[in-house]
């Protein structure tokens, strides 16, 4: 089976060009940290099996889990967009806040304590198990030098 | 050379209406066209639906189009228990035993009738698929030196069973549907003295119209679309998540169609953006098609996108995961869509489809080609012949 069957080389644009491109770009917005938010890691969510091996992205995931981890309980402008009724409803929520703030503040709290730790956890276990591989290909590659010496 | 006069078509499941699984529809469609030129009948179960697997017809056969289609019963015996619990261990990566491996094929979807009748029978050729199958399993056993495999392989924990060796090894060749599928079964099975092939499935060319869609939904603004099973397999979570992060973040009302059957779970932003149109009659999802900025297709688990191939044909560009191997090859060997890994690769790429309407243009008019080049019935059969004639 010749596999140049399947090309055929018609005019165009280079696809593989664009591609590098767009991960050229990717990867340098990256660097200036313009992806971490919170919506990149709810999206990646079910693509993160196929993810596991990209080291490099790993590292921007653990951003946006960083970012997604604390959620913001501090007191925040309560607004309405259905003009004829908006005083009215925001009068309603207010009240409905006043009413929770306590048991949602303390909620959240813990909530936000959880997600911190589970954080850290993860990014010490990256971190050591990173340093853990780093050492052993540095021995390997020590032992195999040491192989060749003697063998040569 | 010897022509193979009687070839007999086995699948688990068949519609006249093409309303089954895609590898079956695949086989049906080759058998159709086989049927023009030999001898050919179609061996098949009383079963319609791939859950239950439940007898809902006679058994049988008719003839259609100079088609003979039999149909037997599904064993009823079966343990269905354990098949499952078997099941959900192999699909977890639990390493199993012979025993169990055997157990698992053993109950899986089989026909005693079916394999009797193939067992006293003198086609010259037996066409098999997909691999996954207790039917397929045992089908294969039985005439191995004229069995030929339709696998639709994928990289999934089925396919380094122990017990698919035995099948790999002993039939006589195999016909792909695509090189990256050809390559993975070398790979897991070597298939050293096989005659090999691929062939995939032709497609008939047509002319859709791009607004027809839109017109009939009062949609003013851009779409994407996913035409297929929709389930977490088939990476449909992902896909909604992916348009929907689009959406949010980049503040650009594009609209997602949904063609095809099956549940799907939305984030509550993105329903009010949702077309879901249901399975369609042909010539409204070609129109569909037609008229997407692009095809999405989120899927790891391919042998060959058929679906990707009729967005070509109605003039779209595609845009698929790079995690599936098939659908990156697809997309590098016409040249009709772009590949990404992650969330933003995807955005970028979506973004750029969306304002460069040239490159779109570029996209689509290769894909198309290709398929009319590649995928047409003359070269499929070509193909197909090649490997069952020639093999003997």
């Amino acid at each position: 089976m010749n596999d140049s069957l399947f090309q055929i080389g018609a005019e165009g644009v280079d696809t593989v060009r664009i591609v590098e491109e767009i991960q050229a770009a990717v990867d340098e917005k990256i660097r200036d940290g313009i992806y971490p938010d919170p919506e990149i890691a709810r999206a990646e969510r079910h693509n993160l099996q196929h993810l596991q091996s990209q080291e490099a992205f790993m590292e921007y995931y653990m951003n946006c889990l960083r970012q997604a981890a604390y959620v913001d309980i501090n007191e925040f402008e309560i607004r309405e967009r259905r003009a004829l009724i908006a005083p009215l409803l925001v009068g309603a929520k207010r009240l409905i806040w006043k009413v929770l703030v306590f048991y949602t503040y303390r909620l959240w709290s813990q909530q936000n304590q959880v997600n911190g730790l589970l954080v850290a956890a993860v990014e010490g276990m990256d971190r050591k198990s990173g340093r853990k591989i780093r050492d052993l290909e540095t021995r390997v590659a020590r032992l195999e030098k040491q192989l060749a010496d003697r063998s040569g | 050379m010897t022509r193979a006069e009687r070839i007999a078509f086995v699948v688990p499941r068949w519609s006249r209406e093409g309303t089954v699984g895609g590898a079956e529809n695949l086989l049906g469609s080759l058998a159709r066209r086989a049927a023009a030129q030999r001898d050919v009948e179609v061996l098949t179960t009383c079963a319609r639906n791939h859950f239950t697997w439940a007898n809902e017809r006679e058994p049988g056969s008719e003839t259609v189009d100079g088609l003979t289609v039999r149909y037997f019963r599904v064993n009823e015996d079966r343990d269905l228990e354990r098949f499952l619990d078997v099941q959900e261990q192999i699909s977890h990566g639990v390493e199993i035993s012979d025993e169990e491996e055997r157990d698992w094929i053993d109950h899986n979807v089989n026909s005693r009738d079916l394999l009797d009748h193939l067992t006293d029978s003198t086609y010259d050729t037996v066409v098999i698929g997909p691999y996954l199958f207790g039917l397929t399993w045992h089908a294969s056993g039985i005439h191995p030196g004229r069995t030929f495999l339709v696998p639709c392989l994928h990289a999934e924990p089925f396919a380094q069973l122990r017990i698919m060796h035995r099948m790999f090894a002993q039939v006589r060749g195999f016909l792909f549907n695509s090189v990256p599928e050809r390559e993975l079964a070398r790979r897991l099975f070597g298939l050293r003295d096989a005659r090999i092939g691929v062939v995939g499935m032709g497609l008939e060319s047509f002319e859709a119209d791009a607004g027809a869609f839109a017109r009939r939904h009062n949609l003013t603004q851009p779409y994407v679309i996913y035409s297929g099973r929709r389930e977490p397999l088939k990476g449909t979570p992902m896909l909604l998540d992916f348009v929907h992060g689009f959406r949010r973040r980049t503040r650009i009302d594009l609209k997602l169609v949904l063609t095809g059957s099956g549940e799907f779970d939305a984030p509550a932003g993105l329903r009010p953006h949702i077309i879901d149109a249901g399975i369609l009659p042909e010539k409204e999802k070609q129109e569909a098609m037609a008229g997407a900025v692009a095809f999405l297709h989120p899927s790891v688990n391919e042998s060959l996108s058929i679906v990707i191939l009729e967005a070509w044909l109605a003039g779209t560009p595609c845009l698929v995961t790079a995690f599936s191997d098939v659908m990156q090859y697809q997309c590098l060997q016409s040249g009709g869509g772009l590949w990404f890994q992650t969330y933003p690769e995807f955005e970028e790429q979506l973004n750029r489809l969306i304002q460069d309407t040239e490159l779109r243009a570029t996209l689509a008019r290769r894909g198309r080609a290709f398929v009319r080049q590649q995928y047409n019935w003359n070269a499929v059969e070509k193909r197909f012949y090649d490997v069952i004639d020639g093999g003997r």
